[in-house]
């Protein structure tokens, strides 16, 4: 599992972890959006350095976003397979026995493949410099505004972050449980379809029941340490919008503007 | 021997920045026919170790001889599922394992990944069950109505089902009261003295390695530490001092007698003796 | 009357038996207890019942005068601090930190004292190096040492240990023992421990020994432990000094029961010099 890094929390110290997670969401949902705006090449160029400065400012190697990328590049291949066989528009390129690709095929993938790589850097700006309880946290302020209207904003967040919280300890205990049934002879790689079903349901079963029993034990610790759901609780993390803050939300809203206007306006 | 390992190293992760040798540089042989138990301290390697055992890991270094079987690292082994028969794994806490509706097909489970036909399978499981002191009319029951004592051993009959030569328990009594833990080492002396199994058994319990093993290995930083016969292990504190192994009751109360001046020779490894030397050095007045 | 107050308890999970069966025994302020019986003896049931986890079905719990009912429920649940079996199952906070705030925040403590609060229980555990590691990174011990402090951090007068120990190796055993004796001494609080660790039990004021949903004995663990018969009726360990005795009285040596080893081998000395 130490080969995911799609999501994974890098704990380092720069200015942009220290960012309040409030602002850091909404910026990287603006910035989101933008990639969307067809704003061409310039835009998709000043994007690209707008988050690479980011990048760099929050200390994450380029290597590591090349690494959530590789798992993506299988399906930029397929794509780009459809595209030469689909896309017969703009000059033709080449002719492989009478078979012609079009710059058309290749420019949509590449179109594709760079706005890919834009959301895997914006995303992981966010999600590699920010811890998940802050994440949730700032969810939840997010959504306070929300209640009004019945959205159980805090309740989303706990539930969020106890399964975030959870996640390492399911994956630890499903690994355990592929290894004892393995030891039982299941064969997961090979087998015929009903075979396939028996060892499936040999992991799914007994992963059920303990996270049964453990989301018991939970619900007792919760409970014995006073958590109640629905009722007034202060919070330890109290977040804080500090100039920096202020500063990233406006660069992000006039990226926005900028790609709005190049793709609209001009 | 049915099981040596040599310069056997296992490293996790390798070329990430999560890499981490477990095992370095292993040697071991363990010897047929007997009960060897593995001690050491939580993330010394044991688990690791136990896990070669039926190829569940294979060696990133060295080779482990198994049966008649040779893994070797860096080369691809065959006739793995076999190996997985004759040596039957048992995990820390088997009762997660089980999923049958009913114990007797969730013993089955095993013997019928082996290829044995449903008969068999019900027959090896049924005498499974009896291996492990279940009664009769529990076999078609769901294993979750089971106490927790009858689910572990519900799980360890699973793998007796699958008549392994031997038979590798990580922790088995973990979380188990003294009545229960106590029929369960009984019952792996059974399955040793009566049945021929060679056993290992991972454990933290000093008693149960002296009252029950015939072999210790300690194992510490990924590394063996020592490998000896339990009675030369326990002869005096010393060792497991050096080691910061709480020794067994027995032994701790031969060392408190000789600190205070009674004379207790060091072959003395039972409490009948025990009790009779003492007597002896109190009773003349 | 003591801190805790039970009076002909009843539960059971289902129809067809019971699980706790006219169980009542007393806890005096200040003392630690222990209860002990074999598994599914129902003594975790007790703490549950005791800490409001589960509701009872007769009888009466009364903890430090206050009747535990829908009303005092969470008076109550803040008076009684309880641990669990399982270290991971009972981490909620990402980090050792959050964790023990989050029980601070279920009780409204301001979020300006909290650091303090948090700090001061973490020294207590010996956890305070540990403040922002994640729970992937603790050991079994350590974990329970942070649930310890999750507790304490909301000043229990009672502590309920639910075998807080036994999922832990012999390192994490001893660690969570020496600080929850720590904690009994300093502090003085009230220990209320479901354990089949012995030499715990041999240390303890107080011991009571379920059986089938029933209390079979109480009284110090020198008159509980004594009996060698009965506690093999219930399926505990026997101390080892309690063996040792019996074999020296079958050589002809004749001893007072110990509970410990140090007590034997100091009366045996006495037998020497007199020699």
């Amino acid at each position: 599992m130490g080969n995911i890094t799609l999501g994974r929390y890098m704990p380092l110290d720069s200015p942009v972890h220290k960012m309040d997670p409030r602002a850091k969401i909404m910026a990287m949902l603006l910035v989101l959006i933008s990639i969307f705006f067809p704003a061409g090449w310039i835009g998709y160029g000043i994007l690209f350095v707008a988050v690479s400065f980011v990048i760099i400012l929050s200390k994450l190697s380029f290597g590591y976003i090349w690494k959530s990328m590789k798992p993506m590049l299988m399906m930029l291949f397929f794509l780009l397979i459809i595209n030469v066989f689909f896309t017969k528009t703009g000059d033709p390129l080449f002719t492989v026995g009478g078979f012609t690709v079009y710059t058309d095929a290749v420019l949509n993938t590449l179109y594709i493949a760079v706005r890919l790589l834009l959301m895997i850097m914006i995303t992981t700006c966010l999600t590699a410099t920010t811890k998940p309880l802050d994440m949730t946290l700032g969810i939840e302020n997010l959504l306070k505004p929300f209640e009004k209207i019945h959205v159980p904003a805090h309740e989303i967040a706990m539930l969020i972050s106890i399964a975030l919280r959870f996640i390492p300890d399911l994956i630890d205990e499903t690994q355990r449980i592929i290894k004892a049934q393995e030891s039982r002879g299941v064969d997961l790689q090979e087998g015929k379809i009903s075979e396939r079903i028996g060892a499936i349901l040999s992991l799914i079963v007994p992963l059920f029941v303990s996270s049964f029993q453990r989301a018991e034990d939970l619900a007792n610790a919760m409970e014995a340490r006073g958590y109640a759901p629905g009722e007034k609780r202060t919070r330890y993390k109290v977040l804080k919008m500090e100039t920096r803050d202020y500063i990233l939300l406006f660069c992000a809203a006039a990226l926005l503007a900028c790609m709005a206007w190049l793709a609209f306006f001009r | 021997m049915p099981i040596s390992f040599e310069h056997v190293g296992h490293t996790y992760s390798v070329g990430t920045p999560f890499e981490y040798a477990a095992l370095k540089d292993v040697n071991l042989d363990i010897r047929e026919g007997k009960i060897t138990a593995i001690i050491g301290m939580t993330g010394s390697g044991k688990s690791t170790l136990v896990q070669h055992l039926n190829a569940l890991l294979l060696p990133t270094e060295g080779t482990i001889r198994i049966l008649d079987r040779t893994i070797t690292a860096g080369e691809k082994p065959k006739k793995l599922k076999s190996l997985r028969k004759d040596v039957g794994l048992v995990f820390q806490f088997p009762e997660y394992q089980l999923f049958e509706e009913t114990v007797l097909k969730d013993v089955a489970f095993g013997p019928k990944n082996f290829g044995a036909t449903e008969d068999e399978a019900a027959q090896r499981a049924a005498k499974a069950l009896k291996q492990v002191g279940l009664p009769a009319d529990i076999a078609k029951k769901s294993p979750l109505e089971l106490s927790g004592g009858q689910k572990r051993r519900t799980a360890i009959a699973g793998i007796l089902a699958m008549d392994p030569q031997i038979l590798v328990l990580d922790e088995p009594t973990a979380g188990l009261d003294p009545a229960g833990t106590a029929v369960m080492m009984e019952l792996f002396r059974t399955l040793n003295k009566e049945y021929g199994k060679t056993i290992l058994i991972v454990t933290h319990d000093m008693e149960q390695v002296f009252r029950y093993c015939d072999d210790v290995v300690v194992v510490a930083d990924g590394t063996i530490r020592t490998k000896m016969e339990v009675k030369d292990f326990f002869r005096d504190s010393s060792l497991c001092k050096s080691m910061n192994i709480l020794p067994p009751a027995l032994i701790r109360m031969k060392d408190m007698l000789t600190e205070k001046g009674f004379e207790i020779p060091e072959e003395i490894d039972d409490i009948k003796s025990l009790a009779e030397c003492v007597a002896g050095q109190v009773n003349h007045g | 009357m003591g801190i805790i107050d039970v009076r002909n308890l009843n539960f059971s999970y289902d129809e067809t038996s019971k699980t706790i069966n006219d169980v009542s025994f007393s806890v005096e302020k200040g003392t630690y207890t222990t209860i002990v019986g074999h598994n599914g003896s129902g003594k975790s049931t007790v703490a549950k019942l005791i800490a409001g986890l589960l509701e009872k079905e007769g009888g009466s719990i009364v903890i430090d005068g206050l009747e535990l009912n829908i009303e005092n429920l969470y008076k109550i649940r803040s008076k009684i601090g309880i641990v669990f079996q399982n270290p991971d199952n009972q981490f909620i906070g990402s980090t050792v930190r959050d964790d023990i705030a989050f029980g601070l925040e279920n009780h409204c403590v301001p979020q300006e004292k909290m650091d303090e609060i948090i700090n001061t229980n973490a020294e207590k555990v010996r956890m305070t190096k540990y403040l922002d590691h994640e729970p992937t990174h603790l050991s079994g011990g350590q974990k329970q040492r942070v649930a310890i402090a999750g507790v304490l951090a909301m000043k229990p007068d009672i502590l309920i240990f639910d075998e807080a120990t036994s999922m832990l190796d012999p390192q994490g055993k001893d660690e969570i023992k020496k600080v929850i004796r720590g904690l009994h001494e300093e502090s003085g609080l009230t220990i209320l421990s479901i354990t089949h660790d012995i030499d715990e039990v041999a240390g303890s004021d107080y011991v009571v020994a379920l059986d089938g949903g029933k209390v079979v004995m109480t009284g110090t663990p020198h008159e509980v432990f004594g009996d060698e018969q009965k506690l093999r009726q219930m399926k505990l360990d026997v101390p080892f000094s309690l063996k040792f005795a019996r074999e020296l009285a079958k050589a002809g040596v004749k001893t007072d029961k110990h509970i410990t080893m140090e007590g034997l081998v100091e009366e045996l000395c006495r037998y020497r010099s007199n020699m």
